[in-house]
Order: C-alpha cells, then sequence, then structure tokens
C-alpha cells in the first residue's frame, strides 16, 4: 500500500570560519578607462555563482550594468587572498570587501567628479545607468566612460582600490563551550510530502517547499539554483547514499554502487526566500549555500513517520530498514 | 535602471559551460607532458617494512618515482599538519598515498606502479569509535595528537541541567546515527603542473581555495610562496571535497623534479580515495519539555569519526556541538562532542560542516516531543524557535537578522494536519 | 593500429588508433574536442555525452572502432555565440548551469530528445534526462529548461 505523510524539517546554520579565527576576505577594483570595470578576488566560483554576486554587487555601486564589470578570480599570481570558498562565507565575506573596495574606488570618482562639476561635496555626486553627474542636476551630468577617460589621459587620475573585510566572531570557551562562535546565521525550514510503499519500503518524495532566510537574495535565480541543488542532496543523504566500509576498504567507489539523486528522484520544489537583512552584511545579505540542504534531511524523515508510524533514526533510511522498522511495528514495538 | 542587487543575472561563465568551452583542468595539455599516478595503499593500518622503486625506475618511458624521501617536507593538513604527502612508514587507512609516478603515457606510469615491491607489516586496526575511544587504545598519532584517539573534546554547557530535567514533564531519550556519504561532485580531481619560463611552478587545478594550496605546495617542497602560482580553473563541484590538497601537491612535486609539465587525472574510483568523507556521527539525545511544550532540558553526545587524518575534524565537531539544539531556545543543557581517529578513510568539511548530521537528532526529537505532548510539530517548533533577543547554547545574543519564524509561517500550508491523513 | 573513419560534428574524420581506444579519448585527445567531459567512466553519470546517428551514447563505455563509419555530434557541434541552439539558450535563461561539468553531456541530451519528439511531456523530458546526473542544480532549472527550448522549438 502506498501511504502519503508531510514532515517538517527547521534549522540554523553559523556561517564563515567562526570561533574567532580570523575570517578575512580581500579585493581589488580598478575602474578602467570606458567607464567599465574589474574586480579581483581570490574568492573561486565552484559553480554557486560567487563571481556573479561580486559582479552585481559592483554594478549595483558603480551605476553599471553587471555585464560591464570583469570579475578576475582565483590565480594566487594576480588577486589577493579571499580566503576559502565554503562555509557559506563567500556572499557576505568577499561580497563584503568587493562592496568596500568599490566604494573606495566609486569615492575618488566622486572626489574628481564634484571638482568637475563643481559640486561642494562628493556625496552629491551620484552613479547611475552609466552615469556620474550632480544628483537631480541632469545638466551637470557626463557618461561615466568619459569621465574616466578624461581623468586618466588629461589628469593622471586613477580609480583604483584594494580592501579587506574581517567577520566578527569570538572563540568558544574549552571548559564550557560559551561564546559568540559564529555570524551571521541563517534560518531555513522545510516541508517534505513523502509517498512511502509500505510493501516495497521505498520512499518517493513528492514535494518539497523550501522557505530560508537569506538576509538578502543577491541573483534570485542562484539563490533557486542553491535551494533545489541543496534539497536534491538532502535527499540523497536522507535516502540514498552511503560509503560503504568493509574493514577501511570502500566498497562502493564507483556511481553504479554509490547511489545519487537522478532527475527522477528529485521532487517538485518550491522555493520560497525569507529576507530579514543582516546589518553587516552586503546589502543585508548573510548566505544559503549550505543551510539549503539541511532542512530536508528532516522533513523527509519527519514526513516517513507521519506517512506508516515508523521513526527511522540511522541514516539513510534505506528500505530495508523501513520494512524492518514496519515489521517492528506490526509485532507491537515502538518502530525504528 | 532597476536595482541589480536581487534581479536574476546572468552567470557570466553560462554561455561557455553551453558551449563545451569552459575549462577545467583535464581539458589542458602542455607540450612535452608526462602522465603521473599515485600508487595507494591497499591497508588500513600497517608498516611499510621495505620499498623497491627500481624495476618502476628502469621501466623505458619513467621519468620519475617519487618516495616520502623526495619529499623536502612530508606534510600537509588544513589544521595540522598531520596527514603525509607520501608515506614513509606508517600507514593508517586504505588509500593513503605511497608514491608517485610520472611517465610519459598514463599506461605506463601505471605499469611502473605495479613495478613497485612493497612488504608491509599489517598492523591491528580500529575501525568503531567506540572502541578507538577506549582507554589503552593504540593512538594513531602520538606524534601530533598525543596518546588518545579521542583528538577533540567540547562541551557546551548552560543553566543548571539537574534543574531542567526537574521541570520536564516530557522526557525523550534515543540514538541516531548518520552515515559516511561522499561529495560525488561531478568532475573528478585533475591538475595540470608545470615549471613556467620564470621558474616557477604553475599549478592549474579545481580548487577551493587557491592560496592555501600554493602555501601547501610551497611548504611540502621548501620554497617561497612567490614561487608558485596556484590558478584556478572551471570547478566541476565541491561541497567541501577540495578543502583538504590532493593530487596538485604531487603533480607539483613530479613537475619541480622532472622539469616536465606534469598530468594528472583521477578515475571515479580515485576520486573516491583521494578526498575526505562526510563524518559518520552517533549522537544520543535527551531532551526534556514541560506540558505546554517549553523545551527545558538536553543532554547530548556526538561522537564523530574522523578516520584516519584531523583534517577540519575539530571545527566540525564543534560545530556540531554549537548547533546541537537546533535552533530553539533550551535553558538547561550539556552537550559533550568528541572527535575521534579510526582507520577508516579520513573524513572532512562537506555542506553543513557537523551542522548537518545533528539536524536528524534535534529534528527528530522534536516531532517525538511533539507527538507525545500532543502538539502538532509546527506548534512546539513555534513555541521554542529563535527570534531576535534569543539567547542560543553557547550564550550568544542573536541581536537580528533572525528570519526563522516567518520561513516556518511560510512552509506551514504544506502540512498536511492529522486529519486529512488517509 | 587500425584505420577510422567517423564524421565529427559534420566533418569527416579519417584516424590511426589503437583497438582499444574509447570514443571519448579519440574525442577528448585525438581531436581535441575536449566539451565531453568523463565523471564516471563507467557509462552512469551521463558528462561523455555524445549524439552518434541521432541517439545519445557514454563515449566512455563505447569503443571508438564501434564508431566506424558513423555520425557523432558533440557538443562543440551544437551551436556558438553567434548562433546558439535553442536548448543552449534556454539552458542560460533559466539559469541551469551551475559548476557547468554537466551541461555539455545534458544539452546533448535535450537535443537529441527534440529532435526526436519536440512536444515532449515533463514525464518524458524526466525519464530522457534521467541517464544524465547533476550534484549541483537538482535538475529543477535543466527540466525547466527544456520545457522551454520545446516550447521555443515547436513554436508554442
Amino acid at each position: 500500500m502506498k501511504k502519503r505523510g508531510t514532515g517538517l524539517g527547521c534549522t540554523w546554520y553559523g556561517t564563515g570560519y567562526g570561533n574567532g579565527f580570523p575570517d578575512v576576505s580581500s579585493a581589488f577594483v580598478e575602474i578602467h578607462d570606458d567607464g567599465t570595470a574589474a574586480v579581483l578576488t581570490g574568492a573561486v566560483d565552484v559553480g554557486q555563482g560567487s563571481s556573479t554576486v561580486f559582479a552585481q554587487i559592483a554594478a549595483e555601486e558603480l551605476g553599471l550594468r553587471p555585464e560591464d564589470i570583469l570579475v578576475c578570480s582565483g590565480d594566487t599570481d594576480v588577486t589577493p587572498d579571499s580566503g576559502t570558498t565554503a562555509a557559506t562565507r563567500q556572499t557576505y565575506n568577499t561580497g563584503n570587501a568587493v562592496l568596500k573596495a568599490v566604494r573606495q574606488a566609486k569615492l575618488r570618482l566622486q572626489e574628481f567628479g564634484a571638482r568637475k562639476f563643481s559640486c561642494p561635496s562628493p556625496e552629491g555626486i551620484e552613479l547611475k545607468d552609466g552615469m556620474i553627474g550632480v544628483r537631480g542636476d541632469p545638466s551637470r551630468s557626463m557618461p561615466l566612460s568619459e569621465l574616466a577617460w578624461e581623468a586618466r589621459l588629461l589628469h593622471g587620475e586613477r580609480f583604483i582600490s584594494a580592501s579587506s573585510f574581517t567577520a566578527q566572531t569570538t572563540a568558544v570557551n574549552l571548559e564550557n563551550g560559551q561564546g559568540a562562535p559564529y555570524w551571521p546565521y541563517a534560518f531555513g525550514c522545510q516541508a517534505a510530502e513523502v509517498e512511502v510503499d509500505t510493501d516495497t519500503g521505498t520512499v518517493r518524495v513528492l514535494k518539497i517547499a523550501a522557505a530560508h532566510d537569506l538576509g538578502r537574495a543577491v541573483n534570485l535565480t542562484q539563490v533557486e539554483g542553491q535551494i533545489a541543488g541543496g534539497v536534491a542532496q538532502g535527499v540523497g543523504y536522507a535516502l540514498l547514499e552511503e560509503v560503504e566500509l568493509a574493514e577501511g576498504r570502500i566498497k562502493n567507489p564507483a556511481f553504479a554502487r554509490y547511489l545519487i539523486p537522478t532527475a527522477l528522484d528529485v521532487p517538485e520544489i518550491e522555493s520560497m526566500i525569507v529576507e530579514e537583512p543582516e546589518d553587516t552584511g552586503p546589502y543585508g545579505a548573510k548566505g544559503l549555500g549550505e543551510p539549503a540542504m539541511l532542512p530536508t534531511i528532516a522533513a523527509i524523515i519527519n514526513a516517513i513517520d507521519a506517512a506508516v508510524g515508523v521513526r527511522i533514526t540511522s541514516l539513510p533510511a534505506t528500505p530495508e530498514k523501513i520494512l524492518a522498522a514496519l515489521a517492528e511495528k506490526q509485532r507491537g514495538g515502538s518502530g525504528g | 535602471m532597476t536595482s541589480v542587487i536581487g534581479s536574476r543575472v546572468v552567470r557570466e561563465d553560462a554561455w561557455g559551460k553551453v558551449f563545451g568551452q569552459a575549462q577545467y583542468p583535464a581539458d589542458l595539455n602542455l607540450p612535452g607532458q608526462i602522465y603521473g599516478v599515485v600508487l595507494r595503499s591497499p591497508h588500513s593500518h600497517a608498516r611499510i617494512l621495505s620499498m623497491d622503486v627500481r624495476k618502476a625506475r628502469e621501466l623505458p618511458g619513467v621519468a620519475a618515482v617519487l618516495t616520502a624521501a623526495d619529499v623536502p617536507r612530508n606534510s600537509h593538513g588544513v589544521l595540522y599538519r598531520d596527514q603525509p604527502v607520501l608515506v614513509a612508514e606508517h600507514i593508517r587507512m586504505v588509500g593513503d598515498p605511497l608514491l608517485a609516478v610520472g611517465a610519459e603515457s598514463l599506461e605506463l606510469a601505471r605499469e611502473a606502479a605495479g613495478l613497485v615491491e612493497i612488504e608491509y607489516e599489517p598492523l591491528p586496526a580500529l575501525f568503531d569509535t567506540e572502541e578507538a575511544m577506549r582507554p589503552g587504545a593504540s593512538p594513531l598519532h602520538p606524534e601530533v595528537h598525543g596518546l588518545s584517539n579521542v583528538f577533540y573534546h567540547l562541551p557546551v554547557v548552560k543553566g543548571d541541567l539537574n534543574k531542567g530535567w526537574e521541570i520536564a514533564d516530557v522526557v525523550v531519550e534515543r540514538d541516531y546515527s548518520t552515515q559516511m556519504v561522499d561529495h560525488a561532485f561531478l568532475q573528478p580531481e585533475a591538475v595540470l603542473a608545470h615549471v613556467d619560463a620564470r621558474g616557477n611552478l604553475v599549478i592549474q587545478v579545481s580548487t577551493q581555495y587557491p592560496h592555501y594550496d600554493r602555501g601547501e605546495i610551497a611548504h611540502a617542497l621548501g620554497i617561497k610562496v612567490s614561487r608558485v602560482q596556484v590558478k584556478t580553473l572551471s570547478i566541476g563541484g565541491s561541497f567541501g571535497g577540495r578543502e583538504d590538497i590532493s593530487l596538485q601537491l604531487i603533480a607539483a612535486m613530479l613537475a619541480y623534479k622532472t622539469l616536465r609539465p606534469v598530468k594528472m587525472e583521477n578515475s571515479r574510483e580515485e576520486s573516491f580515495y583521494s578526498h575526505c568523507k562526510r563524518h559518520p556521527m552517533s549522537m544520543h539525545y535527551k531532551t526534556g519539555a514541560t506540558r505546554q511544550g517549553k523545551l527545558v532540558a538536553l543532554e547530548a553526545r556526538i561522537v564523530g569519526d574522523a578516520g584516519a587524518y584531523a583534517s577540519w575534524s575539530p571545527n566540525i565537531l564543534r560545530k556540531a556541538a554549537i548547533h546541537a539544539t537546533g535552533p530553539y531556545e533550551i535553558p538547561h543543557l550539556r552537550v559533550d562532542s568528541y572527535a575521534v581517529f579510526t582507520n577508516n578513510p579520513w573524513t572532512g568539511a562537506m555542506r553543513g560542516f557537523g551542522a548537518a548530521q545533528p539536524v536528524l537528532a534535534y529534528e527528530s526529537q522534536m516531532d517525538i516531543l511533539a507527538q507525545e505532548l500532543g502538539l502538532s510539530p509546527l506548534e512546539i517548533r513555534l513555541r521554542n524557535i529563535f527570534r531576535t533577543g534569543s539567547v542560543t547554547a553557547t550564550g550568544q545574543l542573536l541581536s537580528g537578522s533572525v528570519g526563522l519564524e516567518e520561513c516556518l509561517q511560510k512552509v506551514a500550508p504544506f502540512l498536511r494536519q492529522e486529519e486529512d491523513k488517509e | 593500429m587500425v584505420e577510422l573513419e567517423l564524421t565529427v560534428n559534420g566533418k569527416a574524420c579519417m584516424l590511426k588508433i589503437e583497438p582499444g581506444e574509447r570514443l571519448i579519448d579519440v574525442l577528448r585527445q585525438r581531436l581535441g574536442l575536449t566539451g565531453t567531459k568523463e565523471g564516471c567512466g563507467e557509462g552512469e553519470c551521463g558528462a561523455c555525452t555524445v549524439i552518434m546517428d541521432g541517439r545519445t551514447i557514454n563515449s566512455c563505455v563505447v569503443l571508438a572502432i564501434q564508431a566506424h563509419g558513423r555520425d557523432i555530434t558533440t557538443i562543440e557541434g551544437v551551436g556558438n555565440r553567434i548562433r546558439p541552439h535553442p536548448v543552449q539558450r534556454a539552458f542560460v535563461e533559466e539559469g541551469a548551469v551551475q559548476c557547468g561539468y554537466c551541461t555539455p553531456g545534458m544539452v546533448l541530451a535535450a537535443k537529441a530528445l527534440l529532435d526526436k519528439n519536440p512536444d515532449p511531456s515533463p514525464q518524458e523530458i524526466g525519464a530522457a534526462m534521467s541517464g544524465n546526473l547533476c550534484r549541483c542544480t537538482g535538475y529543477d532549472k535543466i527540466l525547466r529548461a527544456v520545457q522551454r527550448a520545446a516550447r521555443e522549438v515547436t513554436g508554442t
């Protein structure tokens, strides 16, 4: 018989290296003569989309299009150290470093603009839609491309900057674990609907509804991609995957025997975003990479219990374990 | 112009990837390159008594056979340098790298590796964390980590646990366990290393952290970091599995030794053995709540199997302890978290980094408690979740950006109530 | 050495190869077509997908000599920046590309499907793409991209 049930998973995740370890990222920025810009960071894009995030941050600040920003990353001869692409830290940490560096270069542009347009303060100069000029006075503005060119060729002015950002945490006390070991924290909840076949013990995940508080979504497409990818890995972790060992030897070091989810194993996914801004994050952003997979695990395990009344306490929830738990339950045991 | 923050900007490398133009390390070649392979240990715990590489070195077409004796500083590791580049004597896991061969073709390199004669003395091995934790268990790393296999322990203590049990109306106690899993990124490790016109080592690789790799390569070879360039190409997924340094260190040594470009590519099977795994954890949870559904006490013991090397284990078991409550306020608690060496494959960073495993335990406990108290899973969570102003198990004030309640409200409509169950 | 004659991306190729060479090695090493990726070496992951006479095959488990006289399409033969294939455009626009290692195989699997069945159901799309593993995207946007490409191909 096939039975359905829903389950809830609710999780939190401290981002960054944490525990007081200096979590520092750096970025270099250069404004080109034609008003486009380069951002250099050591942060590598492993597929999650950090380079696109940095281009968006620079474009937002400089009033340019993201495609006008060249992001160069992960070359030790060229780029500064921006820490590892891990710990859900690149949008927050290196994003902040990029933001600080871009704002430095921008301030130089504003100062030059203030002199050029006889504006009393650099804050009165805005960069928008590829233009630079006096805020609220379109007659005193010009394309950034012309200003940058003029600045270098007529005045020898360059707009180049470097900056670093360090996340703030403290080490926990080794006697009692007290301290402020991470910042910021990301939160998420997911609901899973599963169908359990009580004859075969197989579980099909029909739907996952995922809501994640990531502070601020910088790139909606990439946010959805992280959530769906996290859900798929959560499905694999909860139901399919296990490195099997025999005396320390891996028995299944091949995709034929180590099963990861295929297109047929993933559920319909509804992703929802909660933006509870983080004061110290770039535009309020925290992070999402790791948190995306965490609630899936519990949502599925709890949904299995809701569907057939057995509690699986060891991952993965294989058909064998579910059948054994169902049999135990029939015999009058507690199940699981 | 509308804000570009929050929009749907297309990633800049997407076009190159759909045309098959994006380059991953295995896609690169240099004239005159040789191919490198690593010979790995078939034993989980053993001593190398002798290693005879003469036949391998004499095979025509073999450019270099490197052993531990060829590594100036034979160690690496993200927190502790407790992992040998090539094992000199003490093998601690199946897959430990024993030697590297560089030859004119991959087949030749493999053939040469097969000609190496090694005499092993198998040693008693530990595969179970509880056994490895026992006093008197043979320590795996006496030199670096002392005489116990428990190389990290963090207690998190808050409030008065006795009082917590006193005021608890319901107590739920269960054991949970999670399995070892692999990152299974689609792109197996690959690297192209060469010494360039400046005399510098250039390593083109997929890695999560090029500056770290540069430091490890410079350390192992005893050269300055300014003589090493680590350049990342497209990266075919990582999920934590490209944190510890891998083939790039061995390719760098072969290139430095032979002055030939060196290409290395893992098969999927080799990939399984050449990066860390996710920690299996066993978790004992005892959770108490009042009749009103307020959590009041938690006692948890979390043991993580670190396998043969430390990697990120202390940080991972620390993270497990810190996140052990779940996103809930619990006034009285004690959590003990341990990292333990065994002769299993080494474990390290993987998406979730120690905060993934306890999810199974703390969220199962919540549903069991809800059942006992006659509350819905949603209701019991709403009564305990972190909000702005909450204090965590480590005493940290959550001063802002706590959007959990809104997340719960958003997913609530997708939960079926008991009555609509068929 | 044996003689191998085949058509790759519309171009006739004549090569001398070892009898045991795999098709993927001939494509990647002898012809320099590195858009075809190797992920598992046992035909499980689909990263090495190419189209042979209209059907997708895993080039890591096919001997090159089995392609003798056949017509092969690799990712390099599917479109370019000036004239992208609808599947390629849909993958980019839907955000179906992340790490990108599965992408060439996915694009070819989708193209082969739409060449035969321009208006597939979601179930047919899922089945056709299930031989190609992806570890990053959760498949959601990949499946949407194939649907989008189908709409473009059929003009609906």
